[in-house]
């Protein structure tokens, strides 16, 4: 029933440009289906996932001027579901576009279009029409025949039969993730129009000629006629990579082979065997970095030894005094130890005790009494655990009874408020006379935090077995697939394929592979800040993947549940995101973060007359799947012109849009998962610094490091008030330079590699300090430009203390 | 619709009446966020007999963020790219010296003079700058020889 007599054109479909991609993990396998008035059924091969498949397929068909030529497009994974899977679709008259009686040969470009069923559409079509019959048929690109979908037979598409219910296709309801269908060969933001892509003749091959090289992947330049994705001014880049601009415009590589993404380009005596070990040795720096990081109450935390660790602890002795106090280690008990409970001895021969009923490591030799900590000196390198009999703090306050468990551990109960706690209400407050203000309340928040009922582990277990090279996958199931209070249940990682028992290593291990995966701008859900090049933000066009929200509500989850089971995510987020979570209000010096142009500006607008100069209105811009839209800073703003007198309300409202508008749909789906876990009572007793050391832990900062790295402004390295400064710094705990860093840098993170890659907003900015203000002033920051003024302090007493009040009350980021 | 459409809409009638010499502008109503423009290379500069073709391209976020001028036409300058973007990233158009009451036609001006006189202290083409210092005429002679190849 192929149309009436002989074919009198030739229609070769040559390829797709910039699909749409409804999965996020897996790229689609599209063909073309071409028909003329409904008939003469022609269908291309399949070409395995891309965007931008190439087929250069030719079919003669008969046709008239009133002929309707339609080419469709279709995912033959979806194919095979029903009618899923469709990508677009175009039309053309037959007379509208070639002469058939004077013959001719035609180069179409189209738009795909949309169906009835309103599935969103992206890319175009080539394809030419040629009335020359003569020459020999194209064979398909690539593919053997057997790939040939039928179209006739949905469901007997590869030889299933189609007949039975035994067979039934599995409905995936979840994107799945397999690796080798990770989200290659696009550019991560939906929105950036490219349209040199195919106006430029050069990637589209003519109809019988060779295919262009970049096919065999599928893939087309994106950049102009100058240089395509895989190339730049320096040459081609190693096979598998690929050159992509972020939403600021930065250049950044993506290796598909690894699915790493990196700001470095790919040298010219790049190896792979070399590349991968030096990826390697990274993550082993950021592994041993994440397991270094701790809270100031963890007692069987962080820092704690586990069955499962192979990492030797790190050398010298400045951070296993450091790990004593976050650990509370004590000197050994004697007789007995309670059932149960055995002895260990890590590598290094420290001691350390296993509690087989709870399933928790320590330090602590549960057959002393407990032990009170106080943190020592000034000095972290000769700081001690000074300890004292629990007997001799006196009795508890009313209400409250101490316990003793079934292993013969101590825990307090207040029947006031029916609560039970491990931590001894006597503790805070009288006896940390050395302990700076802050860092007692961040302490007793976390006691108190800790203590909350809603934060306790319930009894029974929670099982989660994931496959290392498919973490992120896995993590979603079998996380999704789990109530709230299942969660709540001891966590027992497994990883597929390897012994181990999950005593707090294993769970490090995951929360540390997983936050490496979910963050990866990869994915597209989350992208890096303005800030510098490793601080996380929401992606406010995650909207391409159609799965995102449920993956938010899944990352909210996996950071509560990294919380609620004392876990560090390895990441870092910008401000303004750690003040969505604590539903406080964002500010203008929040922007700082976000766009520090947009926030210089914003303040021009304050600080200046805008009579006549701006011309704006209470509305802005955004781009959606390439489409500029206009949106209203409020009802009507369009008309509403922005004078003098209301440019505070105008500031207000574009940075509430910026930082939280934009990403509304993406945060409530975030903070919903997140808040199953951690009430929101409990977690707003922190303030957004907290809460980053919370959720990242503290780092141990190495001050050698950050002293070699550090520039100076109207100071020498000589001068007494930089030694003073640096004499102080060493003098702090972990956690009080971290909030230095906090305060100077607007995060508590450091670069893998150290202070030497510290960034700026505008590129790598080493941590400078200047001399500005007077003595009687506090010091102050430009996060910006990992800056800190410091005022020339005339001793070391007065120069602590300042900088101790503005680490201290400070509170916000972004200090400009 | 843009929301700085009435800004630009200004700004353009502001161009319009004032145009740099030598320099025409394509405004397209429908796409008023991306101006075209003709300029014809300076009589009293080596790119004299050329026609280069520009846009200038309003960022969302404009009047906060600068709009960005790229040469679509080749250019051999040292504050221009040589690259496939032909970008221009200097003195008022760098989005950390930028401020919002800035004019487009002062944008305008700021390239005619560049053409004119190229600013080697702050040039993206480290390599060309050199050149311009330490041998002037090598310069002018490439310079002219792309305004034959490229830009007629």
């Amino acid at each position: 029933m192929d149309g009436a007599g002989q074919p009198n054109l030739r229609v070769t479909i040559i390829a797709a440009d910039g699909l749409y991609k409804r999965d996020v993990f897996r790229f689609p396998d599209p063909f073309a289906v071409a028909t003329v008035n409904g008939e003469q059924t022609r269908t291309t091969s399949v070409i395995k996932k891309t965007l931008n498949p190439y087929w250069n397929e030719s079919f003669d068909m008969r046709v008239t001027e009133e002929s309707v030529l339609a080419v469709q497009i279709f995912d033959q994974k979806k194919f095979k579901k029903k009618d899923q899977g469709f990508l677009g679709v175009i039309n053309v008259r037959i007379g509208s576009v070639i002469d058939l009686d004077a013959g001719g040969d035609e180069m179409l470009t189209r738009d795909l279009k949309k169906s009835n069923d309103n599935m969103v559409v992206h890319g175009k079509l080539i394809l030419n029409l040629s009335t020359n019959l003569a020459t020999p048929i194209n064979p398909p690109a690539q593919g053997p025949p057997t790939n040939r979908p039928s179209v006739s037979a949905h469901s007997s598409v590869n030889g299933l039969p189609a007949q039975g219910m035994a067979t039934p296709v599995p409905q995936q309801s979840a994107p799945s993730l397999h690796p080798d269908t990770y989200p290659g060969n696009r550019n991560p933001i939906p929105t950036q129009p490219t349209p040199q892509r195919l106006s430029q003749p050069t990637p589209v091959a003519p109809p019988n000629s060779l295919p262009p090289p970049h096919s065999a992947n599928g893939a087309q330049p994106r950049s102009g006629p100058g240089f395509s994705a895989f190339e730049d001014a320096q040459g081609r880049l190693p096979p598998g990579w690929e050159r992509r601009e972020d939403h600021l415009g930065r250049t950044y590589y993506v290796d598909h082979n690894t699915r790493q993404t990196t700001w470095i380009r790919p040298g010219a005596g790049f190896n792979e065997a070399d590349q991968r070990t030096a990826l390697a040795a990274q993550t082993q720096v950021e592994r041993t970095r994440h397991q270094n990081r701790m809270l100031p109450e963890d007692r069987t935390g962080a820092n704690s030894p586990t069955l499962s660790d192979r990492q030797p602890s790190p050398p010298g002795g400045t951070a296993n005094a450091v790990s004593m106090m976050a650990t509370g280690a004590t000197t050994a008990g004697t007789g007995e130890l309670p059932s149960g409970w055995e002895q260990r001895h890590t590598p290094e021969g420290r001691a350390y005790f296993v509690d087989h009923n709870t399933r928790t490591t320590t330090w602590v030799d549960p057959r002393r009494q407990q032990y009170i900590r106080m943190y020592g000196g000034q000095n972290a390198n000769n700081s001690t655990i000074q300890q004292q009999p629990v007997s001799q703090l006196g009795p508890l306050p009313s209400g409250w009874e101490m316990r003793l468990t079934n292993t013969a551990r101590v825990y307090f109960v207040d029947h006031n408020t029916k609560t039970t706690t491990w931590d001894d209400p006597r503790l805070p407050s009288s006896l940390d006379q050395n302990v700076p203000q802050y860092k007692r309340d961040f302490r007793r928040k976390l006691i108190y935090f800790r203590s909350q009922p809603a934060l306790r582990i319930v009894s029974g277990q929670c099982h989660v077995k994931v496959r290392r090279t498919h973490i992120f996958e896995d993590s979603y199931h079998e996380i999704m697939r789990q109530s709230a209070a299942d969660l709540k249940k001891r966590l027992m990682i497994k990883f597929d394929g390897e012994d181990g028992l999950d005593y707090g290593g294993l769970s490090r291990e995951f929360f540390f592979l997983l936050s490496h995966e979910m963050f990866n701008p990869f994915y597209c859900l989350f992208e890096y800040s303005a800030h510098d090049n490793y601080t996380l933000q929401i992606n406010p066009h995650s909207g391409i993947n159609p799965e995102h929200l449920n993956y938010f509500k899944f990352i909210g989850r996996v950071v509560g549940l990294a919380i609620f089971h004392r876990r560090f995510l390895d990441a870092f987020f910008i401000g303004a995101f750690y003040k969505m979570i604590l539903r406080k209000k964002v500010a203008l010096q929040d922007m700082e973060g976000v766009d520090a142009d947009f926030h210089r500006n914003l303040e021009w607008m304050l600080n200046n007359d805008i009579t006549d100069a701006l011309e704006l209105t209470f509305s802005t811009e955004d781009e959606r799947f390439g489409e500029t839209v206009s949106i209203e800073l409020k009802p009507g703003g369009e008309e509403i012109e922005v004078t003098n007198e209301n440019k505070r309300e105008y500031v207000d409202l574009i940075t509430e849009w910026r930082i939280e508008k934009r990403v509304e749909e993406q945060f409530s789906a975030f903070i919903s998962g997140f808040h199953e876990l951690i009430p929101a009572d409990l977690v707003n007793v922190f303030d957004e610094r907290e809460l980053e050391l919370l959720i990242g832990g503290i780092a141990d900062i190495d001050v050698d490091d950050w002293k070699k790295h550090t520039d100076y402004r109207g100071y020498t390295e000589n001068d007494e008030v930089i030694a003073n400064f640096w004499k102080c710094i060493r003098s702090w705990d972990a956690e009080q330079k971290s909030r230095l860093l906090q305060f100077a840098t607007g995060t508590s993170r450091i670069p893998v590699n150290g202070f030497k890659d510290l960034q700026g907003s505008d590129g790598p900015r080493r941590f400078t300090i200047e001399k500005a203000g007077e003595p009687n002033q506090l010091p102050k920051s430009h996060t910006c430009f990992n800056r800190l003024d410091l005022p020339p302090y005339k001793s070391f007493d007065a120069l602590n203390g300042k900088l101790t009040i503005a680490v201290e009350e400070t509170v916000g980021f972004g200090q400009e | 619709m843009a929301a700085a459409r009435k800004r630009i809409l200004k700004e353009y009638t502001e161009c319009s009446n004032d145009t740099p010499p030598g320099m025409k502008i394509n405004f397209d109503e429908q796409n008023m966020t991306e101006w075209e423009i003709l300029m014809d290379g300076p009589e009293q500069s080596v790119y004299s007999g050329g026609h280069f073709k520009l846009r200038l391209t309003f960022p969302n976020e404009y009047p906060f963020k600068p709009p960005v001028v790229s040469f679509k036409t080749k250019i051999y300058h040292p504050n221009i790219s040589n690259d496939d973007k032909g970008s221009m990233c200097l003195g008022m158009l760098r989005p950390d010296a930028w401020k919002p009451p800035n004019k487009v036609i002062s944008v305008l001006h700021l390239v005619r003079t560049l053409l004119i006189e190229p600013n080697v202290d702050d040039a993206i083409e480290a390599s060309i700058a050199g050149e311009f210092k330490d041998n002037k005429k090598g310069f002018e002679k490439t310079a002219k020889e792309w305004v034959k190849q490229y830009a007629k």
